[in-house]
């Protein structure tokens, strides 16, 4: 009697655990929502989308963040592309070629490392290549500084998805006399939607990611016409806009907080829609 | 269509001696059934027939399996080609993520055996061949998953036998479908043995009786009889495949 008690106790506590961390998770969301919304909100408006800044911006001058905010879109596009070239053949290479190899375990290794460093590492690596090579900050520094960043983000959450995929479907391909490379393929077909869904999620990491472009991307007031160029972007707008004594400046720095989250979010769930809803062939 | 012959057969998982030294002939054009309790190594055999243990890290061959007097082993010899030869139905039936119609159309697209109308026809042939036409001619473009665990398992014997193999494999491809499916897959291998050389392993000792003309009894590794099915059911020479027929053991 008196176990069967305590083990009622301790499914109890247990229990009650599981729900305060879900708690914490939840108002932990809703504290930062609630913070930028409260604090961002009167700021926010549809000149600060669609305009660039003007002179003395930073001092409460008008105009907005339409350069900073297609500039973040660039940057985490083209790292998403970048790293998508990158992560997609290495997974498919050890899941395939490699399978069950020490180089496969090796990488996965590396992988693991690299995406527990910290981004600013990546930003000073290509910071000291651009000074090696006398280039300055531009676009295509930051976009390769962000890839790097989010390459291990979607190569082993790329890698976890093919690890998912039942041992047979393997099996069942190459039994039809299909060459790896099919296989590579067919198993592309299998985990389109946890790629597309991982794709999200490195390219949300790339949008909110200021360590990595701080000395890589540069900063700049207007639009990027080449690769080449300095761009803005989000994280680094709302760290100069909260930097200033300004009040008014500080909650456009909010409003632009609230913005960089909106996309997030939206992406967020548009990355859980594909996981769910795309793929009409695929086993499930 | 092609005997089977497999020469002084090795096979270790690791120090583990899966198979030892085995050495038998398969006939071409009848059902092979092998059987044996659990662990013994039926599926081992069967899957180094297709050189499917390859995928396995840790497996170690040595010996010579020949497929119409071709070897299949060795470093000149190509996988893909001996896979293409030797088809195979799995335990459980795994449609590949694809419609039903490519899912039998994906083995001769790759292999380039039929293109436009030439393929449209193989994979109504290859699904009237496993009787599965009636139930998915009109809805060809539904995926493979839709179907019945019974009807998968015919989709597959369809996606086997669209790329035209001389030999099949059958690992055990009745054990997860209900006694109505596995008497309808029993019925369809039986109208095969006719056009193919047919290697099944099998649990099962009545479907061995019911469908095998040549019967490999397996025993912790090694074959301990083999030979016609009505000799072996009638007159076991070994103890063991008495004691087994019996069900004393296994």
């Amino acid at each position: 009697m008196r176990r069967k008690q305590w083990r009622k106790l301790e499914e109890g506590c247990f229990i009650w655990l599981m729900r305060l961390a879900l708690l914490i998770a939840v108002v932990g969301l809703g504290s930062i929502l609630f913070t930028i919304t409260s604090r961002g909100w009167a700021a926010l408006s549809w000149e600060m989308v669609s305009q660039p800044p003007s002179a003395g911006f930073y001092l409460g001058g008008g105009g907005g963040i339409l350069h900073a905010l297609l500039g973040s879109l660039y940057l985490a596009t083209g790292a998403t592309l970048l790293a998508l070239l990158i992560a997609v053949p290495v997974v498919l290479y050890i899941n395939t070629y490699g399978r069950g190899s020490k180089t496969a375990e090796m990488v996965r290794l590396v992988l693991n490392i690299l995406w527990g460093m910290p981004s600013i590492v990546f930003g000073v690596f290509i910071l000291g290549l651009l000074l090696a090579l006398g280039l300055r900050t531009s676009l295509l520094a930051g976009t390769i500084a962000l890839a790097l960043v989010i390459v291990p983000i979607l190569a082993r959450t790329f890698d976890e998805v093919v690890r998912l995929v039942p041992h047979e479907l393997s099996e069942t391909t190459l039994a039809l006399g299909t060459t790896r490379l099919e296989l590579s393929i067919m198993l592309l077909r299998q985990t389109m939607p946890g790629l597309l869904a991982g794709l999200f999620l490195a390219f949300e990491r790339a949008l909110g990611d200021g360590a990595a472009v701080l000395f890589t991307a540069g900063f700049t007031s207007s639009m990027p016409s080449s690769l080449f160029q300095p761009v803005a972007s989000l994280p680094l707008v709302i760290f100069f806009q909260l930097a200033t004594p300004f009040p008014e400046v500080q909650a456009r720095a909010y409003a632009a907080a609230l913005i960089l989250t909106a996309i997030v979010l939206t992406f967020g769930m548009l990355g859980y829609f594909f996981l769910h809803h795309v793929g009409k062939h695929v086993i499930r | 269509m092609p005997g089977i012959a497999i020469r002084k057969l090795n096979i270790w998982y690791g120090n583990t001696h899966a198979l030892r030294e085995i050495n038998l002939d398969l006939p071409d054009g009848q059902i092979t059934a092998i059987i044996g309790p659990s662990g013994c190594g039926k599926s081992t055999l069967l899957k180094s027939i297709n050189r499917l243990l390859d995928l396995n890290e840790h497996v170690r061959i040595t010996g010579q399996i020949l497929i119409d007097g071709a070897a299949i082993y060795g470093k000149q010899v190509d996988v893909t080609e001996v896979r293409t030869q030797v088809g195979m139905l799995a335990q459980k039936p795994f449609p590949l993520p694809m419609s039903i119609y490519d899912n039998v159309a994906y083995g001769p697209r790759i292999h380039g055996l039929a293109r436009g109308r030439q393929l449209a026809q193989l994979v109504t042939d290859s699904l009237k061949a496993a009787r599965l036409w009636d139930e998915v001619g009109h809805r060809l473009k539904e995926s493979a998953h839709k179907l019945s665990v019974g009807q998968q398992q015919r989709l597959c014997l369809a996606r086997a036998l669209a790329i035209q193999p001389a030999v099949l494999l059958c690992d055990e491809s009745t054990a997860s479908l209900d006694p109505i499916a596995a008497r309808g897959i029993e019925e369809l291998l039986s109208s095969l043995r006719q056009r193919y050389t047919l290697v099944m392993v099998t649990h099962d000792i009545e479907q061995a009786r019911r469908l095998a003309d040549y019967v490999v009894f397996m025993w912790l590794g090694e074959v301990v009889e083999h030979g016609p099915a009505a000799a072996f059911f009638q007159h076991p020479q070994h103890s063991l495949s008495q004691a087994y027929l019996a069900r004393e053991i296994g």
